[in-house]
């Protein structure tokens, strides 16, 4: 087909299509939960009385703006000392404690929501509108949240999950231990100045001494994963075994915990785990050796962009599409 | 049926029974602009919706210095282009748009409409790279320059022009597989 083909193409297409369903009963809807006519907007005593209101909806937005709505689920859930009934508002240093049979829902400010799990006890930090910000002091919390990166924090016993733009199930005891299964988007785990990257269908053991393990995809093998927590529990200095171990049983699809891996051993070993990483999962170019195992930033993230972009086409697509683990290239 | 004038005068002093006159004729030309500037059907439907919604504010600011349906044209080229750049880097870090085997292709949601060659069409258009679409919507569907796109869709004029040599060109190599 040559250009002009393809304009005389374009030419034909119909300049009108009927969308397949009547939209007009939900734009009037929207229409009737709005505050007025166009009419009314051109009449200028519409003027003070509109301010007036805004005023009045700003003072009221002011006093409301540290406090979230929460919504009983199953069984009556204690905000402080007090029983939830239906619904209630959780505002800042507020405990939300649910018992063996009671579940709650928390809406985030206007960004996501947050199930809480029966025996589990959240505080809400901080709610502004630039952070949001909740303590998971012991239990388990369902999290789903729309919005740009690092609005929404859940501190834990022994570190903080940072929302990417995600939705995730994170439980911790009161101690810190804990396990994070990301089913969307990406968390970053962060306890001082140590974090791991944990991509939709991806888990990722919490320890209360060390904070963020090694992330494994969801249908690692079981002895792949237990070789990540091994390497996990061992002291530094003790890993050279324990890293052997994670080593021989990766396979391509691992490549996210060998990114982790290589910037957690002991500096002798990461010439080891860099050669396993790019065996099989190859650097993008410009990524050197040298410069992985020197652990410069720009080498890492180049490398995790490919391992990531590979690992969201296999899930993206899981069931749908065979997707070599190489190269995310779609298996013919 | 009341003069299209009429209409619009009588929907700008509040009449919805004369607004939704006003969706029923332009509901169709609406929906087809959003269709192909989204490539996906269920987008489709929800941007046309907004196009409305948004038109019933700012009605009051039409002051018949251009025809009603151009104005509202650009209206809804405007909503739907902005609804893009607040989402779009949601979008991108979920799923990167310059994966080779992006799965955009299967979303369609809505029946493509036309027959033959315009269906093919159709569903090449809407497996375009977003920026490719667009700006191949705008120039050879709906006769906007380069120097609207540009200020439009909020990109250099040359890269409007590389966008549309770069969509005309898959457009080509998919109607030719």
């Amino acid at each position: 087909m040559n250009e002009h083909e393809l304009q005389d193409a374009v030419n034909r297409l119909p300049k009108s299509i009927e969308p397949p369903r009547d939209l007009w009963p939900e734009i009037q809807a929207r229409l009737g939960t709005r505050a007025g006519s166009p009419s009314w907007q051109r009449r200028w005593y519409w003027v003070p009385l509109a301010a007036a209101a805004v005023l009045v909806f700003l003072l009221i937005a002011r006093a409301e703006r540290s406090a979230w709505d929460v919504t009983a689920l199953a069984g009556r859930p204690l905000i402080g000392t007090k029983r939830l009934a239906a619904s209630g508002r959780l505002h800042v240093g507020d405990w939300l404690q649910t018992d063996d049979s009671s579940r709650a829902l928390i809406a985030v400010g206007r960004i996501g929501q947050v199930e809480v799990r029966p025996d589990s006890r959240v505080q809400l930090v901080v709610a502004r509108t630039t952070e949001h910000r909740l303590a998971l002091a012991r239990g388990t919390i369902d999290a789903k949240v729309d919005a740009v990166p690092r609005l929404f924090f859940v501190e834990t016993p022994a570190g903080t999950a940072i929302d990417l733009g995600c939705a995730y199930t994170l439980e911790t005891d009161s101690l810190g231990k804990g396990l994070l299964h990301v089913t969307a988007g990406e968390v970053e785990f962060q306890t001082g100045s140590r974090s791991s990257r944990v991509p939709l269908g991806t888990l990722m053991q919490i320890r209360p001494a060390t904070g963020p393990g090694i992330p494994y995809v969801d249908d690692a093998p079981a002895p792949f994963v237990r070789a990540v927590v091994a390497f996990d529990l061992e002291q530094r200095g003790t890993r050279a075994r324990a890293t052997r171990s994670v080593l021989a049983l990766a396979r391509a699809q691992d490549a996210i915990s060998l990114w982790h891996l290589l910037q957690r051993v002991d500096v002798p070993l990461r010439g080891m785990v860099y050669d396993r990483l790019a065996a099989l999962v190859p650097p993008p170019a410009g990524v050197t050796r040298r410069a992985t195992i020197a652990l410069e930033s720009r080498a890492l993230e180049g490398y995790w962009t490919k391992i990531q972009r590979i690992h969201f086409r296999m899930m993206v697509l899981r069931g749908v599409r065979e997707i070599d683990p190489r190269t995310g290239v779609a298996k013919p | 049926m009341p003069p299209p004038d009429d209409l619009v005068a009588r929907a700008q002093a509040g009449d919805q029974t004369a607004f939704r006159e006003l969706y029923r004729e332009h509901a169709g030309r609406v929906y087809a602009l959003c269709l192909r500037l989204t490539g996906d059907g269920r987008d489709a439907e929800e941007r046309t919706q907004d196009v409305f919604v948004r038109l019933w504010d700012k009605l009051s600011s039409f002051r018949g210095e251009s025809a009603f349906s151009s104005w509202l044209h650009r209206l809804a080229v405007n909503v739907v282009l902005n609804e893009r750049r607040t989402t779009g880097r949601r979008e991108r870090r979920v799923m990167p748009a310059e994966d080779p085997d992006n799965v955009a292709g299967a979303q369609h949601a809505a029946p493509l409409h036309g027959s033959g060659l315009s269906i093919d069409l159709e569903r090449a258009i809407a497996d375009l790279p977003d920026g490719a679409r667009e700006v191949f919507v705008l120039y050879d569907i709906e006769g906007y320059g380069h120097g609207e796109i540009a200020q439009l869709v909020g990109i250099a004029e040359g890269t409007s022009k590389a966008q549309l040599f770069r969509a005309r060109r898959l457009l080509r190599e998919k109607l030719e597989r």
